[in-house]
């Protein structure tokens, strides 16, 4: 922004404003130039607002879009969960930080079911390891084996290295609320789901 | 140089609002953990020492750790080979029980199915790790061509593992 200082203005710039000590010039050339600057700013930042708003609506029907088979191998498609405030949680085995959490949701999915609060597991793992846990903690939401879709999936919604764990949040009417990678505090679970369930 | 009060308070203004503007930004990304890629958290270096060795090593970023049993080589349909895998820390883990990490550079020898003297393998290596920062990257299959020296020879030169475009694949 060099052509803002007042020692650089242009003799024809001065000259044409008709202004000997060039405060004018100055004044007037920094409120147009920070009007531009706020304006486009104020611009790009809604912009940005509306670009967000329709990638968390895409995003968020590519989630409820997603059928995967569950234990026994039968198909299950997310969509039957529309319009409940859906917590999709990718998790292995073979992710100790995945498994830490997984309890809270557990109880969390007891207390906040009748709520309308649906969690589903979406395991990167081997069908056998997966039942064993899900035996050992008595999950009481359903858990779904994801392979290579299930992959991409978590990569389209941001989780680029396709680490775990990683949890997705869909609010009720189908958009995407939050995405977490790495564990969910219990407090900004509970943050999250009463003001999506308000 | 004294400035004029109009490029004063333009300033000052400046100070105000680039921060504000920067602050409702960073506001409106989640806070997610920065993570390495796997390959520059775990990189992978081999080399081949004489006919029938293979010399690999990790270098693992501080922050991170890697499972012992879970590093495996293979040379074209061999199965699992030989590994001479250093002891690591132990961490008892509750689903697991009592497991093994690497931190640091951690080398490891691996034996071929047979001597390979003066050909050039492709050594298939798996490996599987977390951040300390509470996640876990899924199992990493990477790929290092390796020249293999002739009986007699000097070692080879280490050769790194490069980034991988997807884990799957």
């Amino acid at each position: 922004m060099s052509g803002s200082d007042p020692d650089t203005v242009s003799p024809a710039a001065a000259s044409a404003l008709v202004n000997r000590d060039g405060s004018v010039v100055s004044r007037r050339r920094w409120f147009v130039i920070a009007s531009a600057c706020v304006g486009a700013a104020a611009l790009a930042a809604g912009a940005a607002l509306f670009r967000e708003r329709d990638a968390r609506a895409r995003d968020g029907e590519a989630v409820l879009a997603t059928v995967l088979p569950d234990l026994d191998g039968r198909d299950t498609p997310l969509a039957q969960w529309r319009g409940k405030v859906l917590v999709v949680n990718f998790w292995a085995t073979w992710c100790a930080p995945c498994r830490e959490e997984m309890p809270q949701f557990v109880a969390v999915q007891t207390r906040d079911a009748a709520k309308g609060v649906q969690f589903v597991g979406i395991a990167v793992d081997q069908v056998d390891k997966v039942r064993d846990y899900v035996k050992e903690i008595h999950i009481n939401y359903p858990v779904l084996i994801g392979g290579f879709g299930a992959i991409e999936l978590s990569k389209t919604l941001g989780n680029e290295l396709a680490a775990l764990p990683f949890t997705i949040v869909v609010d009720k009417r189908g958009g995407v609320a939050h995405t977490q990678l790495g564990q969910l505090k219990p407090a900004q679970l509970d943050e999250l789901l009463t003001s999506l369930l308000a | 140089m004294r400035r004029r009060p109009a490029e004063r308070i333009a300033r000052a203004a400046w100070v105000l609002v680039v921060p504000a503007f920067a602050t409702a930004l960073a506001a409106g990304l989640p806070v997610q953990p920065k993570l390495l890629p796997p390959d520059q958290a775990f990189r992978l270096s081999a080399r081949a020492l004489d006919p029938t060795t293979i010399e690999a090593r990790f270098d693992v970023a501080d922050g991170y750790y890697l499972y012992r049993d879970r590093i495996h080589f293979s040379v074209g349909s061999s199965g699992n080979l030989p590994a001479d895998l250093p002891s690591g820390l132990r961490k008892h883990d509750e689903f697991f029980g009592d497991v093994e990490t690497y931190r640091g550079p951690v080398v490891i020898r691996v034996a071929l199915p047979s001597a390979a003297p003066g050909r050039t393998l492709t050594l298939q290596t798996d490996s599987q790790g977390c951040a300390d920062v509470g996640v876990c990257y899924p199992p990493n299959p990477q790929a290092l061509e390796i020249a293999v020296p002739m009986a007699g020879g000097k070692p080879g030169a280490f050769v790194e593992a490069g980034p991988k475009k997807s884990w799957l694949k």
